[in-house]
């Protein structure tokens, strides 16, 4: 996997989100409102844009979606009636604006191009709507004007408030710390002192300067905090370092960035360069350096000709392509089987049938395989999430992938991306402790642990993530479930239930709101996204342990290797990787228990027998064992011979669920679990070797 | 064989016939078939396929009346032999119509296929109360005046899966 297929995906993924987003806006934009199920839309996609984006180091992009994400927030929590009237177009304009600027941006990031880094006149814009959102004066109304004259615009240009202070104070302290805190959390001057008085525990009072000045005791300096961000300068890199964690832990933070003094900016090139750019020459982020220099290495292991390694086909293209390749196998079939060839001999003919054979299987395989795609792209860009988050959040967590070329349908790989992700970022946010002293204390290995598997069990694919973390606190849930209206005070709550909460809307047990998690869109992700491939979610959790995630999805379309068996007319396919053995036996190994149940003695063990043809009272099939064949099966726990008449080899199936009118029937119980129709055109019945024998013992 | 064949000849040139007259927006084109001498009609915008040559997979742990599944064309279709649905001896000789209810396919096996009629549907009526009927939902009699005509229920037949 290199980094060029991570970036391939990336863009990819985002023009699509992006094309979604796009007609939403405009629709809305005809009705003049968002609907509530809109917003959540969008809100969700500039998550996943922000996320994204954050993890390919595209700084500018995620700072732009988070502003946008911020937004929406607001209007999720107040509906759209937070948006006055008036103020309305311009919302759509600018959601229509950050449309076309992710585009040009995903066009530069797909020609190697360095990207926009000034884009704080468009954060400007989106800062003023979110003023006006929230109902607040507009200092001046200068926001419009940003771009123009070197008017401060709140957060968006951050070293601009006083900027005869900072280059004052810089050129000792070139590493800044901007901290944001919650709105209306109150006392922001002395949570700013707060913050100093940490800072102070570890940094010399001459290593470090803060401004603005005198929080200590100015309470009115409150409102410059709260429009301004307070900044912590430092004299060294390795200080800022260790003063990050301890921001990030301190309470009511909304928000924090590094920022760094660039002594004299050097005037970007292929830029024009606006007066406010130049106002602002602190906002210049160390790491957004970072892309146009990785991408320049980029170029040069890859040079050329990358863009043609991968075609998007329509999946209707495909199933159609499935579908006639069946037809064609089945017409080989009958062409070089007809009865009127029967006493012919026709050397020629039969040499072409067999070429035509071998071609008609080969089209075959790869017909089938077009669909199919290892889960280990989405697991490899989990190893890069784990990586940077361990960076940010100075965690110290290794990912472990299990079972990652387990080969699963299109359709499945993509809707588990997201999930997948949310389900990491939340463990290595939520679930892996703090600090690794944490973790020694509580007797773990002092590097966390994120276990993601993918686990094919021939009827569904089991996708694991676990981590060795803190684990849910059951009583924080609650109270927050409480707190959110989720759950009611006066009931009492299983263990299981609470843990249900975690997947509910809306909810987020994290504080604070960082660029990872802590909004409460992931566990419904999550939900919603393996839900609409017929999946379930289920946490496990114990506190002090960790968290385990599992979710099942069906193999809907999934391709299997199985045994057919036949009993009478009957064919059957079982799962290969729950048959032990197959063993020819007489009558005579054959013992009956006290309720009339048999037996067989099997190498170590006595194994029950099920004969397929009473269980399911089939019309024909052998009735003594010296005639038919016993096969092992083993699922889980249960292990047992089920006795059929012939075994007629074993076969690539792709499998297919049964009519939606036969599930009513409960046969799934029964060990049906879905058919496969073979290279002649009849049907072969899937059995899940579990179900079966649960049946017969219930 | 052979005679199936005339037949589907007399229904194709039906629809051909009917399809002007459909110009009314009272009337509905119903397929009408016989199950052991009753004449039932269902509507034909629901009718997929008609077809004399299928090869049912038997499907364990199902009714009697669930004669198992096929494949048509790549989707798998239950079949369903309606003369033992309504409780009635089986007989050979069967013709399959598959049904499109909601996007439920439904195979069902009949005696025979008859004719494709338009059946205004204000000459509908309901089933008289005093006598249940089994996964029908209107009577009428046919405008040619040769008998009556049952509605089936294609609803009451997909969503009986459930209950026996």
């Amino acid at each position: 996997m290199s980094n060029n297929d991570i970036l391939d995906m990336y863009i990819y993924e985002t023009n699509t989100l992006l094309e979604q987003l796009e007609s939403i806006v405009l629709d809305a934009e005809k009705e003049n409102t968002f609907s509530q199920d809109n917003v959540n839309e969008i809100f969700r996609i500039m998550h996943t844009i922000k996320g994204s984006s954050a993890m390919m180091e595209f700084d500018t992009l995620a700072r732009v979606s988070h502003r946008i994400e911020d937004m929406f927030f607001l209007i999720r929590e107040g509906t759209m009636s937070v948006v006055k009237d008036e103020d309305r177009p311009a919302l759509f304009d600018v959601m229509l604006h950050s449309v076309d600027y992710f585009r040009e941006e995903m066009e530069k990031v797909e020609a190697e191009q360095p990207l926009n880094e000034d884009v704080d006149s468009f954060l400007g814009n989106i800062n003023s709507l979110i003023a006006k959102i929230k109902g607040e004066e507009i200092p001046a109304e200068p926001a419009p004007k940003a771009d123009a004259a070197p008017a401060p615009v709140p957060e968006a240009a951050p070293a601009a408030p006083a900027p005869a202070q900072t280059s004052e104070g810089s050129a000792d302290f070139p590493y800044g710390l901007r901290v944001f805190f919650d709105e209306g959390c109150g006392m922001e001057n002395l949570r700013a002192f707060m913050l100093v008085t940490s800072v102070q525990g570890f940094c010399a009072d001459a290593d470090f300067t803060y401004q603005p000045a005198g929080v200590e005791t100015d309470s009115a300096l409150s409102e410059v905090v709260i429009e301004h961000g307070f900044l912590l300068q430092f004299r060294s890199e390795a200080d800022r370092a260790r003063a990050v964690p301890i921001v990030m832990t301190a309470g009511s933070v909304h928000s924090y960035e590094e920022q760094n003094y660039v002594p004299a900016p050097p005037p970007p090139p292929a830029e024009p360069a606006p007066a406010a750019h130049e106002a602002a020459p602190a906002a210049q982020k160390a790491p957004s350096a970072a892309p146009a220099a990785q991408s320049g290495a980029q170029q040069h292991q890859q040079g050329q000709g990358q863009k043609e390694s991968l075609i998007s086909v329509g999946l209707s293209k495909l199933d159609q392509l499935s579908a006639i390749v069946g037809e064609i196998v089945i017409t080989e079939a009958m062409v070089t089987g007809s009865p009127d060839l029967k006493g012919l001999h026709l050397d020629a003919f039969s040499k072409s049938a067999r070429q035509l054979r071998k071609l008609t299987d080969e089209l075959q395989d790869v017909s089938m395989s077009l669909r199919m795609i290892p889960v280990s792209n989405t697991f490899q860009k989990m190893n890069r999430i784990v990586r940077d988050m361990c960076k940010k959040l100075n965690k110290q967590v290794k990912l472990t992938l299990v079972g990652e070329n387990t080969e699963v349908d299109k359709t499945i790989v993509d809707s588990i991306g997201d999930p997948i992700m949310h389900m990491v970022r939340n463990s290595m946010d939520h679930g892996i402790e703090e600090n690794a002293e944490d973790r020694i204390a509580a007797g773990k290995d002092p590097v966390g642990e994120i276990l993601l598997s993918a686990q094919d069990t021939g009827s569904e694919v089991i996708i694991q993530i676990s981590d060795d973390g803190a684990g849910v606190n059951d009583e924080a849930v609650l109270a927050k479930a409480i707190r959110n209206g989720i759950a009611s005070p006066d009931v009492e709550y299983s263990h299981k239930e609470i843990l249900n909460f975690l997947m509910a809307p809306g909810f987020s047990t994290n504080a604070q709101v960082t660029e990872f998690s802590g909004r409460g869109v992931g566990m419904d992700v999550v939900k919603s996204g393996v839900e609409s491939l017929g999946g379930s979610v289920s946490i496990t959790s114990e506190q002090g342990k960790g968290m385990t995630t599992i979710m099942r999805i069906p193999l809907t379309m999934a391709i299997m290797d199985g045994m057919e068996v036949s009993v009478g007319d009957s064919i059957f396919t079982i799962p290969i990787n729950n048959i032990r053995s197959s063993i020819k036996t007489t009558e005579a190994a054959i013992l009956h228990d006290s309720v009339n149940g048999e037996m067989v003695k099997m190498l170590d063990g006595y194994y029950p027998v099920i004969r397929a043809r009473d269980f399911y009272n089939l019309p024909g099939g052998a009735e003594k064992i010296d005639d038919g064949i016993l096969m092992w099966l083993e699922s889980g726990d249960c292990s047992y011979c089920l006795f059929v008449d012939e075994l007629l080899g074993e076969q690539q199936i792709v499998v297919k669920p049964l009519p939606a009118y036969v599930n009513n029937f409960d046969i799934k119980s029964c060990g049906i679990t879905g058919c496969s129709i073979l290279g002649d055109g009849n049907i072969s019945i899937i059995l899940d070797a579990g179900d079966l024998y649960k049946a017969t013992r219930g | 064989m052979s005679n199936e064949n005339v037949l589907f000849q007399v229904e194709e040139d039906e629809i051909e016939n009917a399809v002007p007259e459909d110009e009314g927006a009272g009337s509905r084109k119903h397929l009408i078939f016989t199950v052991d001498d009753l004449k039932i009609g269902i509507d034909a915008n629901q009718v997929v396929e008609i077809l004399n040559v299928y090869n049912a997979t038997y499907l364990p742990m199902m009714p009697d009346y669930i004669q198992g599944i096929f494949n048509m064309r790549g989707q798998i279709i239950p079949i369903m032999d309606i003369r033992l649905r309504l409780g009635k001896p089986p007989a050979e000789e069967r013709i399959l119509i598959v049904i499109d209810y909601n996007n439920n396919q439904l195979g069902i096996q009949v005696d025979s296929v008859d004719l494709m009629l338009d059946i205004p549907l204000e000459s509908i009526v309901p089933i008289p109360s005093q006598s249940p009927q089994k996964l029908v939902s209107g009577m009428c009699t046919l405008p040619d005046g040769s008998g009556t005509m049952l509605v089936l229920d294609c609803e009451q037949l997909i969503a009986h899966g459930y209950g026996d």
